[in-house]
C-alpha cells in the first residue's frame, strides 16, 4: 500500500476511493476498523457478528463510495457510524439477543451478592440492563460513555440536538445506576 | 457562576466523574462547589464506582486480521464490476511491468504476423478443394458400406 494516503484525511480518502483507489480503501479500513467494530460489538455483543457488519459495512462503502456525499457537511466518521449503527440494529431485530435465565436471582436484600455474582454473571447482567434500555438511549450510552465521542458528536450520529442528547445520556445512567445498586451493588441514585 | 446540587449532580451525569474533563465554562465553578462541599465529594465518589461498574462491561477484542480480511473481501468485488477490455489489457501491462512504446511494438508486431498469416493463408493453392472433390467425397460417404459400428 503507498504510504501517501497514511497522510490523507479521511474525506480526501473516500475521494480517492469515488476515483477507484483500493489503496485508499485500505488505508481507510486500516485506520478505522476497530473503532467501529466496538461499536458494533456493543450493539450486538458477538465478536463474530460485530465483525461481518462491519466488514458489510465497508463492502458498501467499496461498491457504492458516492453514497457518502461531503456537500451534506458530516463528517465521514459520523456518517458512517450511522451505518455500522444501522446495520447493528437490523441484525439484532434479525437475530433476538440471548436473555438471561429469568431463574437467575438477584440478592437485591442480600449483602454478600458481590460476592455470590461471579465476573461472567456480573457481566450478563450489565449487558441485560443496557440492552433492556430504550435504544436511543443505549445508543447515547454507547457513543458518549463506551466510545468518549463529544456531545455534539453523538448527537449527530443519532440525529438529535445536543440538549436532547444530554437528556438521553442522563436518563440512561439514572435507570443504569439504579439497577446496578439494586443488583450488584455499585452506587447508588 | 456557582453551582448548586442539583445542578451539580445533573452535570455529573451529563459529563462523568473526571470533572476535569467537563466543559471549560462550568467545570472551575464545579472544582470550586466540590471544595467546599463533603455532599458533592460523596456523589462525586458514588459516580465514579458507577462508572466503575459500567467499564466492566463485557468486550471482546476483534480479529487481528479483520481490516485485511475486509480489504480481502473487496478485491473480487471490484474487479467483477471492472472487468472489461481496457481494464484487462491494463492489468496484463502492468503485470509485465512492459512500457507503452513496448506494449505497442508487441501489438504492432502481431497484428503484422496475423496480416502474413491470412495473406499466406488465402493464397496457398495446395488448401483449395474443389466442388467437384468435395462433391464426390460426399458420394463416396453416402455409399459407403463398410463396417456398421
Amino acid at each position: 500500500m503507498e504510504t501517501k494516503f497514511f497522510n490523507l484525511d479521511d474525506e480526501s480518502l473516500i475521494c480517492q476511493i469515488q476515483e477507484g483507489s483500493h489503496d485508499a480503501f485500505s488505508a481507510l479500513v486500516n485506520r478505522h476498523s476497530n473503532r467501529f467494530y466496538r461499536m458494533a460489538y456493543r450493539l450486538v455483543s458477538s465478536k463474530d457478528d460485530a465483525e461481518d457488519i462491519v466488514q458489510e459495512a465497508f463492502l458498501k462503502l467499496w461498491d457504492r463510495p458516492n453514497l457518502w456525499n461531503p456537500g451534506k457537511g458530516a463528517k465521514f466518521t459520523t456518517w458512517f457510524y450511522r451505518v455500522v449503527i444501522n446495520l447493528s440494529l437490523d441484525h439484532r431485530k434479525k437475530k433476538k439477543l440471548m436473555r438471561l435465565p429469568e431463574d437467575i436471582e438477584f440478592a437485591d436484600e442480600n449483602p454478600d451478592a458481590e460476592v455470590l455474582l461471579d465476573v461472567h454473571q456480573k457481566q450478563a447482567v450489565l449487558e441485560r440492563f443496557i440492552q433492556d434500555l430504550p435504544e436511543r438511549q443505549q445508543l447515547a450510552v454507547n457513543l458518549c460513555f463506551y466510545e468518549g465521542l463529544s456531545n455534539n458528536e453523538a448527537a449527530q450520529i443519532i440525529g438529535v440536538k445536543v440538549k436532547a442528547l444530554q437528556s438521553l445520556v442522563m436518563r440512561a445512567k439514572t435507570t443504569l445506576k439504579y439497577n446496578v445498586k439494586q443488583y450488584l451493588g455499585g452506587g447508588s441514585r | 457562576m456557582t453551582m448548586n446540587f442539583e445542578q451539580f449532580k445533573e452535570k455529573l451525569l451529563m459529563y462523568g466523574a473526571d470533572i476535569r474533563c467537563w466543559p471549560k465554562d462550568i467545570s472551575s465553578s464545579a472544582l470550586k462547589a466540590l471544595d467546599s462541599s463533603p455532599e458533592l465529594k460523596k456523589l462525586v465518589e458514588d459516580e465514579k464506582r458507577f462508572e466503575g461498574v459500567l467499564k466492566t462491561r463485557k468486550y471482546e477484542e476483534p480479529s487481528r486480521d479483520l481490516a485485511g480480511r475486509i480489504v480481502a473481501a473487496s478485491l473480487p468485488k471490484k474487479k467483477k464490476t471492472q472487468r472489461n477490455f481496457g481494464v484487462f489489457f491494463s492489468e496484463i501491462l502492468s503485470e509485465f511491468s512492459l512500457s507503452r512504446r513496448t506494449f505497442a511494438a508487441i501489438s504492432v508486431s502481431l497484428i503484422f504476423t496475423l496480416i502474413i498469416g491470412f495473406t499466406i493463408g488465402y493464397s496457398n493453392p495446395s488448401g483449395y478443394v474443389s466442388t467437384e472433390q468435395y462433391e464426390t467425397h460426399l458420394e463416396d460417404f453416402l455409399n459407403y458400406e463398410g463396417d456398421i459400428l
